[in-house]
């Protein structure tokens, strides 16, 4: 769709390309490789935004339901993608696309109607400002639909905040990014789809099998009850009690209100229902309602574990109403949970280290645990007021106009770190200076492992665990599913394959789409390498090395500089780049193919 | 025994598995939209997911108002007969709960018939939010609960060392409850 112009077109593709592909961020990357030369600006309008669910995704299956978000992002400038969950993408392959290829800038505020072939840019000035649930309520109301799907950004997406996000189904977002800061460039409110198509698969009996073996498998599975009372918000007590929960912006890892603000705590005091995304029995989203105090009236899906960190121990806030609060704006907002978490948390820091005057933050009394505080400036971010207009630049717009912050920040690429800590965990480390979108867990999650077994692994092994990690984690967001029955309730990750296999009735090991996997590795590398990353990039940031953990197990621990050199040297060897980061000249020809 | 497949829309996660399984099993395809059960999700005011799915009315008004006679019910359960359906759809109108469904792939409205006795939704719900219960079994749940919801707000009173105390009957094992964790 290229939105300048208004004109559309379905573009085929053939097996070849498919298989080797695969859909989801696979589609994703190859798309945007091919339109790298003539982008320059991530909000210009020759950016792309490529929205590809996988070939899994909407088929009867366990947690079949993710979608991609591909694009050159406005928060690094390199090769960015945020995976969602819900609805969306069953939608869009029932419309008949396996992906959808957004191009240009509309002419003024509008949605994109996805109705079946019909395809439709309807122009929505009324929409301008709204928060993402308003926007989709009136959109549903216009088009006289509870059955539609939307995907909304919110003001933050409006106003270009680096970090803005996609918003879908109440609170699956993509994240990550500032895609939706692109599609906020692009003019585009909102996508809405309609589809109705029989969802492809050469063997529907055979996939029928597996998927009802796999749904009594998992439901099984010791903690699968528990799984669904708590989803991801288990997390932050295993982390807790691991001593390696982000605290007051990373400085400690063990947070004094946990217990307050943990699965546990939601449970007894907050949590109303449960939310599953299309296809999975695992239903880790949580409906929680603030029945009294300050907060009454608070309803929100969420939160994830991500979020009751970065909005709760990392700001020393130990309230889970405020958390639930700060979610529910930044969902409705459109931004970014982890990196405005992020960001604040150095602004508070800046400011008890007497870095920063409270002028700079136009007089708000910002403290650990100021929760009122903290959410005010959600919305100031959103909007880009005062010095909201500064933190929705991201870590370097921080930098920019405040270089003395800069040693206090945890990014990399440009991109906010998430909810785990480095210094206790060297293969951590690894993995967020060696993520392909920034400071991300999602390619390479290896905190569980090296803290259970890791004490005696040689610097080769935390190499080839990470290198693993970054390659079967993507998978799921090239096959478009979830990957938490795999890493929570141990489904066999083989069986991925063979749901593959029976999709496209071509005979697929797990190996062959570990391969697949791989192969668009070195694409976003290259991709990103493009536009100047390189070994200087590979980097946790400098206060992993320098700032010695506070509080916890790991109290004093740093990452050895020397080793983390050591293991960056190993990694290249491993992936067959340079000693500076970079694949081979010629690598870049395996991705020159055609789609049909 | 006649059995009624509810609903129990607390229980329901919006995961749709059923409207997913519901295809195959009638038309062998991947395709929610061919789904004779559909769960429509609100949010946030009010926050419900509620699959909605044929009643198999005993005085159905689709039936009453087919205009061909094709809708009949047997044996507790209201089909459409293809042969004498023309497709005006009169039916999905009709039903006061909107559980009469259409797709253009497909010559009929189609709706649940309950998967001949072993409906497959019932099976497939990882929530328990679809029952298939006996018909005396409708509204048990919600005395159940209304009997529990009085029992759990009164207390009891007793002597403990001499002394008078109240204890509400809630309160009773939750100690043990909590200790015993996840």
């Amino acid at each position: 769709m290229d939105l300048s112009s208004g004109e559309s077109r379905v573009v085929p593709f053939g097996e070849r390309f498919a298989l080797k592909y695969v859909g989801g961020r696979g589609f994703g990357a190859k798309l945007l490789f091919d339109q790298l030369p003539r982008i320059t600006d991530p909000l210009g309008p020759e950016n792309i935004v490529v929205i590809a669910p996988g070939p899994l995704t909407g088929l009867y299956l366990p947690g079949a339901a993710k979608t991609a978000f591909v694009t050159l992002s406005p928060l690094t400038g390199i090769y960015g993608d945020s995976n969602m969950g819900g609805n969306f993408g069953a939608e869009l392959r029932q419309a008949g696309y396996d992906a959808l290829v957004l191009a240009g800038r509309a002419e003024k505020l509008s949605y994109l109607y996805v109705d079946g072939d019909e395809v439709t840019i309807v122009p929505a000035p009324h929409l301008a400002g709204k928060r993402c649930l308003e926007a989709e309520g009136l959109i549903r109301e216009e088009l006289h639909s509870q059955e539609v799907r939307i995907a909304a950004i919110g003001p933050g997406g409006e106003n270009l905040v680096r970090f803005a996000t996609v918003n879908c189904d109440w609170s699956r977002n993509a994240g990550r990014c500032g895609v939706g800061a692109v599609l906020g460039s692009k003019n585009l409110k909102a996508i809405v789809l309609r589809g109705g198509s029989d969802l492809p698969a050469a063997d529907v009996a055979g996939l029928r099998v597996l998927t009802e073996r796999s749904m009594d498998e998992l439901a099984a599975h010791p903690l699968f009850g528990f799984w669904q009372q708590q989803g991801l918000m288990s997390v932050v007590d295993y982390v807790n009690s691991a001593g390696v929960l982000p605290t007051r912006n990373y400085r400690e890892n063990v947070f004094e209100a946990a217990q307050a603000i943990d699965g546990f705590k939601m449970e007894q005091d907050y949590k109303i229902g449960d939310t599953a995304c299309f296809g999975c029995p695992m239903s880790c989203g949580n409906i929680c309602l603030v029945k009294d105090g300050k907060y009454k009236g608070t309803i929100t899906e969420g939160p994830e574990y991500e979020t009751a960190c970065m909005l709760g121990s990392n700001l020393g806030v130990g309230d889970f109403a405020a958390i639930l609060k700060g979610n529910q704006l930044c969902d409705d907002l459109g931004i970014d949970t982890i990196s405005s978490g992020n960001l604040i948390g150095v602004l508070i820091e800046g400011l008890e280290s007497g870095l920063l005057t409270p002028s700079d933050v136009d007089g708000l009394p910002l403290a650990w645990g100021a929760d009122e505080q903290i959410n005010a400036l959600l919305e100031k971010i959103a909007r880009r007021e005062g010095v909201g207009d500064t933190l929705a630049g991201g870590s370097r717009a921080l930098a920019e106009r405040w270089p003395q912050l800069a040693p206090l920040m945890v990014q990399v690429k440009g991109m906010e770190q998430s909810a785990y800590d480095g210094r206790a965990t060297i293969s951590m480390a690894l993995a967020y200076g060696t993520c392909d979108i920034g400071a991300h867990h999602n390619r390479a999650w290896t905190v569980g492992k090296e803290l259970e077994a890791g004490a005696r692994w040689s610097p080769q092994d935390r190499v080839d665990l990470v290198i693993y990690h970054q390659t079967i984690r993507p998978l799921f967001d090239m096959l478009g599913v979830c990957r938490l029955p795999w890493i929570e309730l141990g489904f066999d990750e083989n069986h991925y394959a063979e749901f593959y296999s029976l999709v496209t009735g071509v005979a697929h090991t797990l190996d062959d789409l570990l391969a697949r996997s791989r192969a668009i590795w070195d694409l976003t590398r290259l991709i990103s390498a493009s536009r100047g990353i390189s070994r200087k990039d590979d980097y946790p940031p400098p206060r992993m090395f320098e700032r010695p953990v506070e509080r916890g197990p790991y109290a004093g621990r740093v990452v050895d500089r020397a080793e983390y050199d050591q293991l960056l040297d190993l990694y290249y060897q491993a992936r067959g780049w340079s000693r500076d980061g970079i694949p081979p000249a010629d690598r870049a020809r395996d991705f020159k193919d055609t789609l049909v | 025994m006649a059995k009624r497949l509810t609903v129990v829309p607390e229980r329901c996660s919006g995961c749709r598995l059923c409207e997913a399984v519901c295809a195959l099993q009638h038309f062998g395809v991947n395709n929610p939209k061919k789904s004779a059960i559909r769960v429509l999700a609100l949010y946030p005011h009010p926050v419900i997911r509620m699959p909605v799915v044929c009643r198999q009315c005993a005085q159905p008004k689709c039936r009453e108002n087919c205009p061909t006679g094709a809708i009949v019910s047997e044996n507790g359960v209201v089909t459409i007969d293809a042969g004498k359906c023309i497709s005006c759809r009169q039916c999905v109108i009709s039903c006061p709960f909107g559980a009469i469904f259409f797709h253009d792939d497909i010559a009929t409205p189609f709706k649940c018939d309950l998967c001949g006795g072993h409906p497959q939704c019932v099976q497939q719900c990882p929530k328990g939010a679809l029952q298939f219960v006996p018909d005396h079994g409708l509204g048990e749940a919600n005395r159940l609960a209304s009997v529990l919801r009085y029992a759990h707000m009164s207390e009891v009173e007793y002597v403990e060392k001499g002394e008078r105390k109240k204890l509400r009957y809630a309160e009773i094992g939750r100690e043990q409850k909590e200790r015993a964790g996840p």
